[in-house]
């Protein structure tokens, strides 16, 4: 191991102190840091907007935004929470742990690393600006549908820009993820004893290589229907907004999987670490992930049952929806069947991934229902729906985002952070995300649409307890923020190199906080084969151990 | 970095951004698909084998003009009865109530869409832009040729026109 300072010719050098260091961060744990606290700072900005949509729907009747303003704050909250928190986190998190894990000194391409981060901060600004240009930001929902967003304001025009550069941002730093993880594991790591965060890393980068650029060009064809007379969407010329719909969930449904995948391969590495025991069924993890990598490009037309569609292509889009829950429900019985027998320990980390399991095993359910095309018929843009994915979102990524956090939070500040405030921040999110989302499938299955400002009387108490549910669970997220912050300086001590006792995979075998660089030289076939992930090693009929004493 | 890991690197790196540029030519080329797919599925678009003869439709005229654009626009005809094979006629008034002199164009919609293929435009002021001048009221028509052949289920079609601005 060589975990000596590289200077790099002395240009490095040079900027590692102050605003240089990060304007002009090439390492790529610098660049993780900044994408992980862009992607809290948005976190922060998107649920003050939750917030404020909640505010109002407190009770019926218009209290604080007019209609328009509401509708503001729902599709900015979707777009900031999709685009500006969830996804640059799950890359900040490969950012930081890829290299470590594989065993690279960094990323392939450090310096379109920097430019994938620093795209995003202006993307960022252009969509809060727009709510300061008449006409206000885009209020057609995340979904930007047609007429509506072909109508809108200029605000709309800033938000199409907008995630042109958080497209351009994701296919750089996916291309630098795949070449990563292809071409600079350490010597002796096959695709099949990669870790299983690397192999769902991998996989997401795939799906936004493919469908990132279809978003771009359906965006880039509704900016061309507003100022340049075409008409891909515009019935007064000939086109169908309906057309927008598909290109859109082509992208939007990968898009879910973008999500989701980078949890799943989160807590395959910290369920193993804390029940002790390898991941059961690896291999099979790995099938499942690239199976459900597929089919997600075949489901789109689900999200569109009630646009119009032919019932022979209702019934085909149903039941490869369904299909999906076969690689997914060989996950959850994985990680569940990993936990069986294993000497269980319920450290933070561990608390957040089986909150996650869980969750979202429940998120799943609602969404098995909804692929049902006669009920989605029914639930169509429903609160129903706004329960199903954030069970999904919410308890899925992020608490997957939370799980690692807490869990490679040793590894990246060198100090543990305070177990109990852990535990606390784990067990208040958990029941109040469950009083904010879980009242939200009873008031869809009376019949609230979604993106309303104001409602029924009859939905009253449940969206009373909802409101309260979500200033409780956002209140929460500060205390993440301190544990946080007081970890950085120190929490209740320093952390050794291994703070988990199961941790096996190669990120553990460099000292905490991990050196500036690490492996400038790749770590040598002992270190890979004691730091793999030992079911891939018993999945080939190898081991560690002299295979004499094995026949003893 | 070795020269070697350097070259396969950027290789792989200028075939994943080669997929990401076909990829957004794939989202174009939806465009032309889906008119394809619908056709092929019979939804959405006009199709001739659908037709019959003989019936009659009921043809709505209807106009939108735009806040803040100061042009009144009324369908003088605003319903008409068109028989297969038929010519229908249908007046327009436009008048610009500004004092300064404008260039408008009409753009035509039809619903449901494929009424489009039904109704075919023989002369339209839609096919040019129009010029008024100040306080000026002008008739523009647009004479339609109904198809041949109707389908049974197409009891009526609405033509609609929205004027935009001509800068």
């Amino acid at each position: 191991m060589h975990q000596a300072a590289h200077t790099h010719g002395g240009h490095e050098a040079a900027y590692e102190s102050g605003w240089a260091r990060w304007l002009y961060a090439t390492n790529h744990k610098d660049i993780g840091t900044l994408y992980l606290w862009f992607a809290f700072a948005m976190f922060l900005t998107g649920g003050v907007m939750a917030l404020c949509i909640r505010a109002e729907l407190f009770q019926p009747g218009l209290q604080f935004w007019q209609p328009e303003f509401f509708n503001q704050l729902t599709t900015l909250h979707g777009i900031i929470m999709v685009f500006g928190a969830i996804m640059p986190a799950f890359t900040g998190l490969a950012n930081w742990m890829l290299p470590l894990m594989l065993g690279a000194p960094d990323m392939a391409f450090a310096r379109m690393n920097n430019w994938s981060f620093w795209l995003l901060p202006p993307a960022a600004a252009l969509l809060l600006i727009s709510l300061f240009v008449p006409g206000g930001a885009p209020a057609g929902g995340w979904t930007l549908y047609p007429p509506l967003s072909a109508q809108a304001g200029m605000g709309m025009d800033l938000a199409i820009f907008s995630i042109h550069l958080l497209g351009l941002s994701s296919i750089m730093g996916s291309i630098n993820i795949i070449t990563t993880i292809l071409n600079m594991r350490a010597p002796g790591m096959t695709m099949l004893k990669m870790p299983l965060f690397a192999w769902t890393s991998l996989v997401t980068a795939y799906l936004l290589i493919a469908v990132a650029p279809v978003l771009a060009g359906a965006v880039t064809m509704l900016l061309t229907d507003r100022h340049f007379g075409t008409h891909f969407f515009s019935a007064a010329g000939g086109g169908d907004p309906v057309l927008f719909q598909h290109i859109f969930w082509f992208f939007g449904h990968p898009e879910v999987y973008i999500m989701a995948l980078p949890a799943f391969g989160i807590v395959s590495q910290i369920i193993p670490t804390f029940a002790r025991k390898p991941l059961f069924g690896y291999v099979s993890m790995v099938y499942a992930t690239c199976s459900i990598a597929i089919l997600s490009f075949m489901v789109w037309g689900h999200h569109m049952f009630a646009v119009g569609m032919p019932a022979t292509a209702q019934l085909f889009f149903m039941f490869l929806t369904m299909l999906i829950a076969v690689p997914t429900g060989v996950k959850v019985f994985n990680w569940i069947a990993t936990m069986w027998q294993g000497s269980m320990t319920f450290e933070t980390p561990m608390l957040f991934a089986i909150g996650f399991v869980c969750l979202f095993t429940v998120g799943g359910f609602s969404g098995l229902v909804l692929s049902i095309a006669p009920v989605d018929t029914q639930m169509q843009d429903t609160y129903y729906v706004v329960a199903h994915f954030h069970y999904v979102l919410v308890a899925g990524a992020l608490f997957s985002l939370f799980a690692a956090v807490y869990y490679w939070l040793p590894k990246w500040t060198g100090y543990m952070y305070h177990e109990g405030r852990g535990k606390f921040h784990f067990w208040w999110s958990m029941v109040w995300f469950n009083v904010t989302f879980f009242p939200m499938h009873f008031l869809g299955l009376a019949g609230m649409p979604r993106r309303i400002p104001d409602y029924a009387l009859q939905f009253t108490s449940f969206n009373s307890i909802a409101s309260v549910g979500a200033f409780c669970f956002g209140l929460g997220q500060l205390l993440f923020l301190y544990n946080v912050i007081h970890t950085i300086r120190g929490g209740v001590g320093p952390a050794p190199a291994r703070p988990w006792e199961g941790g096996n995979t190669l990120e553990w075998e460099v000292p905490s906080p991990a050196p500036h660089h690490t492996w400038e030289s790749p770590p040598d076939l002992t270190t890979v084969r004691r730091g793999l992930i030992a079911q891939a090693v018993e999945h080939e009929g190898e081991s560690d151990e002299p295979k004499s004493e094995n026949r003893a | 970095m070795q020269l070697a890991l350097k070259h396969k690197n950027q290789t792989l790196a200028i075939k994943l951004a080669a997929i990401a540029l076909l990829m957004f030519g794939f989202g174009y080329a939806l465009a032309p698909f889906y008119g394809a797919f619908c056709q092929f599925l019979g939804i959405d678009r006009a199709e001739a084998s659908l037709t019959q003869a003989g019936a009659a439709l009921r043809i709505e005229f209807d106009v939108n003009v735009p806040e803040g654009l100061p042009v009144t626009m009324q369908a003088l005809d605003s319903v008409q009865t068109g028989k297969a094979g038929g010519v229908v006629k249908a007046r327009f008034m436009l008048r610009n109530d500004s004092d300064q002199a404008l260039t408008v164009r009409a753009v035509p919609s039809f619903a449901p869409v494929r009424a489009a293929g039904l109704l075919r435009k023989l002369e339209c002021f839609c096919f040019d832009a129009l010029t008024l001048a100040p306080k000026e009221s002008r008739e523009v028509t647009v004479v339609l040729l109904v198809a041949d052949q109707l389908p049974p289920e197409m009891g009526a079609a609405t033509l609609s026109y929205s004027l935009q601005k001509v800068m």
